[in-house]
């Protein structure tokens, strides 16, 4: 029904199929849909968050997202500013990837402020000494960038590109590409920092509170590594899950290895940082400011588990793994060790979060829970519909992975190559059509 | 925000955020508009076929861009950078050194009709220098036998101007519209109809260099058997599987074979648009 839509030499499920995949998705976004519009026609009393846990799911999923999307920024860059072309078999994906990410997160945002209509005014009346100030400007900056990113990939349609214009304007965005490839990491440079960075500045949070290095506390620098680290683990599992789901071959081994090696380097030099700071938080922030640090895990909740497992299990062992180019070659490990990392990276902003205000930090003070209410959930499931749908849709009618159409075929001229060398075709794949007229053919002089 | 705007104070920090800020927005306005005025300065100058074809040229697979020389055996493995047009290319002239004298092709290559003193163009096209030093251009009888019988041919009106891989031929059928490339650069002079049959005669810009890029001799039966296995392969990834398991060659009307392939795909993987 809808394959002149698909792209030529694809393979993709049937019209209906597509349906009843869409379906459990747009059931979950519909009720994310009435849940934020609870929250934005009755009000914010719908959650669960109050003055004292101002920050609840949405902010911790938001930096979580943000961080996962900084695969987006990061493969921009390697492919476009630091020339790694491997990394074209994944660009598209890792767009689709970011502006699901971003747009996702500026969605609950939006619902977060509870006045969205009103969200002009940080634009217009900036306070320039807030981090959430720089955070705004970038994240909406960066979200504009990722749209427009977005463009060729949509243009490049089966139908649209026969439409001369579109096909050119496509082509002339794309030599463009390297110059918003720079805008896009200097942003994400910024707004994955200060969203670190406003965790650092929280003197009244003395479990955030971190010094600072120039005009930026030490978390700035954190949250900027941690994000690179994590996005390049992040595209490498999103494509080895929808290669599970479509049963289909889309990059070359190599690039999962070098996503593997990239992530790994970052991440080791994160272990690295992160274990310096939090020493010097242990030694000397902390008690500078009147609280020794295991005061900080005596509570039930987080005990000092939650840091050995933050920097040793989803840090440390992921890092030499993913380091070492023998276990990169197996499957598991590679998979594994990149599983881990966005476990690491959702640990990490979960921990700056909620435990940063569940903390008791007045003597007066109790040891604060909070758990989500049902409209938070599915608030966020909203985004996670939203962006099963997006990416859904643009891998039916767009080339996500350039490498898909060749390793197609691949089987094809693996068992023509071994039939030029033996005679013969073993590889499941026969073809018998050229075969016969080979050997039809064999005893004539070309 | 801006200088009158309530709460805006001139501070160093203030001044130094905005003018970031400002520049950031402006950089990418400028890009998507330098991106749009570049688009109208290749329509005014006609580059559109050109960018198409590099457009439907990039997204071959590499397996799709085997070099010449590597179908004549020249060299092991190469694959053609130069979007199938050797003119251009630096590596040509030192690899037709290369070559010993070309053996005389067969009338039949595989089954199929490939006369030996016509030139052949990767995306189905033949080429034939005429007495009169014009050429003449047509569809190879791999691009007949899998195109079937057309519904209508839209050929280029006598007058207009083609250029080598920019758009030649359009061949219309149910639900699939086709563009064939052109194979040289030129003016139509003269072009058949379904009774004379679809042909183009045109008029080439320089007839010495006309057809340096096009396949001759020895290269052409390896050109062909790939083709088949991507015709092969074609069927298998559009969706009815392996079926050409028959054996023998193409017939004429292959098409109507399979009525239920995509041959929309099919042919335009095998005609070389994306």
């Amino acid at each position: 029904m809808d394959k002149f839509l698909i792209p030529r030499g694809l393979q993709r499920t049937s019209f209906g199929a597509f349906l009843l995949w869409l379906i459990p998705w747009t059931a979950l976004l519909s009720l994310g849909l009435y849940a934020i519009y609870l929250c934005l026609a009755e009000g914010l009393f719908h959650t669960n968050m109050d003055n004292r846990f101002a920050f609840g799911i949405w902010i911790f999923l938001d930096l979580t997202v943000i961080a996962l999307g900084a695969g987006a920024f990061f493969t921009g860059f390697l492919l476009y500013i630091l020339r790694r072309k491997e990394l074209k078999a994944v660009i598209n994906s890792a767009v689709v990837i970011g502006l699901i990410c971003y747009s996702g997160a500026v969605l609950v945002l939006m619902v977060d402020v509870g006045q969205p209509l009103r969200a002009w005014f940080t634009f217009w009346h900036p306070n320039t000494h807030s981090m959430l100030t720089e955070v705004t400007f970038c994240l909406t900056c960066y979200l504009i960038v990722l749209l427009i990113e977005y463009i060729p990939i949509v243009l490049k349609n089966r139908q649209l590109r026969q439409i001369p214009k579109f096909l050119v304007f496509e082509f002339e965005l794309h030599k463009l590409m390297p110059v918003l490839a720079g805008i896009g990491t200097f942003l994400s440079f910024f707004h994955q920092g200060s969203l670190g960075g406003l965790f650092g500045v929280l003197r009244g949070r003395p479990f955030a509170f971190r010094e600072e290095l120039g005009i930026w506390p030490s978390t700035f620098f954190l949250f900027v590594i941690s994000a690179a680290a994590a996005g390049p683990s992040f595209i490498m599992l999103t494509t080895w899950l929808v290669e599970k789901i479509t049963r289909k071959n889309l990059v070359k081994p190599e690039v999962y290895k070098f996503l593997g090696k990239v992530s790994g380097i970052m991440l080791i030099a994160y272990v690295l940082l992160k274990s310096i700071d939090t020493l010097i938080w242990i030694n000397s922030t902390s008690p500078g400011n009147g609280f020794p640090a295991f005061e900080f895990y005596a509570t039930q909740s987080f005990g000092s588990w939650i840091l050995f497992t933050e920097i040793v299990t989803f840090g440390l062992l992921p890092a030499l793994v993913l380091l070492s180019s023998r276990l990169r070659e197996q499957r598991r490990f590679l998979f594994g060790a990149g599983f881990l990392v966005c476990c690491g990276i959702m640990l990490n902003r979960f921990v700056m979060t909620i435990q940063t205000l569940a903390l008791p930090t007045l003597p007066f003070d109790d040891f604060l829970t909070y758990s989500p209410s049902w409209e938070e959930v599915a608030t966020f499931l909203f985004v996670v519909a939203y962006g099963m749908i997006l990416y859904s849709v643009t891998f039916r009618y767009a080339t996500l992975f350039p490498q898909e159409k060749e390793l197609n075929q691949l089987n094809g001229e693996l068992s023509m190559q071994e039939f030029a060398r033996t005679g013969k075709t073993t590889s499941f794949w026969q073809p018998k059509f050229v075969t016969q007229l080979r050997n039809k053919f064999a005893s004539s002089k070309l | 925000m801006l200088p009158w705007v309530y709460e805006f104070h001139w501070t160093p920090f203030h001044v130094i955020f905005l003018l970031i800020f400002f520049s950031i927005f402006v950089t990418i306005v400028a890009t998507v508009i330098v991106a749009m005025r570049r688009t109208k300065m290749a329509e005014v100058l006609q580059k559109t076929e050109a960018i198409q074809w590099h457009s439907d040229f990039e997204d071959l697979p590499p397996s799709m861009k085997t070099c010449r020389h590597e179908l004549s055996g020249d060299v092991k493995h190469r694959v053609c950078d130069h979007e199938f047009d050797c003119r251009s290319c630096t590596q040509h002239p030192v690899l037709s050194k290369r070559q010993t004298k070309a053996p005389m092709l067969q009338f039949e290559v595989y089954g199929f009709t490939m006369p030996p003193y016509r030139l052949y163009h990767r995306g189905h096209t033949w080429v034939q220098r005429e007495d009169d030093g014009t050429f003449k251009v047509g569809i190879d009888d791999f691009g007949t036998r899998i195109i079937g019988k057309p519904y209508s041919i839209e050929l280029p009106p006598v007058g207009s101007r083609l250029s080598v891989n920019g758009k030649g031929m359009l061949v219309k059928k149910p639900n699939t519209n086709i563009r064939i490339l052109s194979p040289i650069d030129g003016e139509v002079i003269e072009h058949g109809d379904s009774e004379k049959g679809w042909y183009l005669k045109i008029k080439a810009n320089d007839p010495e260099k006309a057809t340096t890029h096009l396949l001759k001799g020895n290269e052409v039966p390896n050109w062909i058997l790939r083709e088949m296995e991507r015709l092969q392969i074609s069927f298998a990834t559009s969706g009815i599987g392996v079926t050409l398991a028959d054996g023998g060659e193409l017939v004429p009307d292959f098409h109507r074979h399979f009525p239920k392939a995509d041959w929309d795909s099919v042919l335009g993987q095998m005609f070389l648009e994306a």
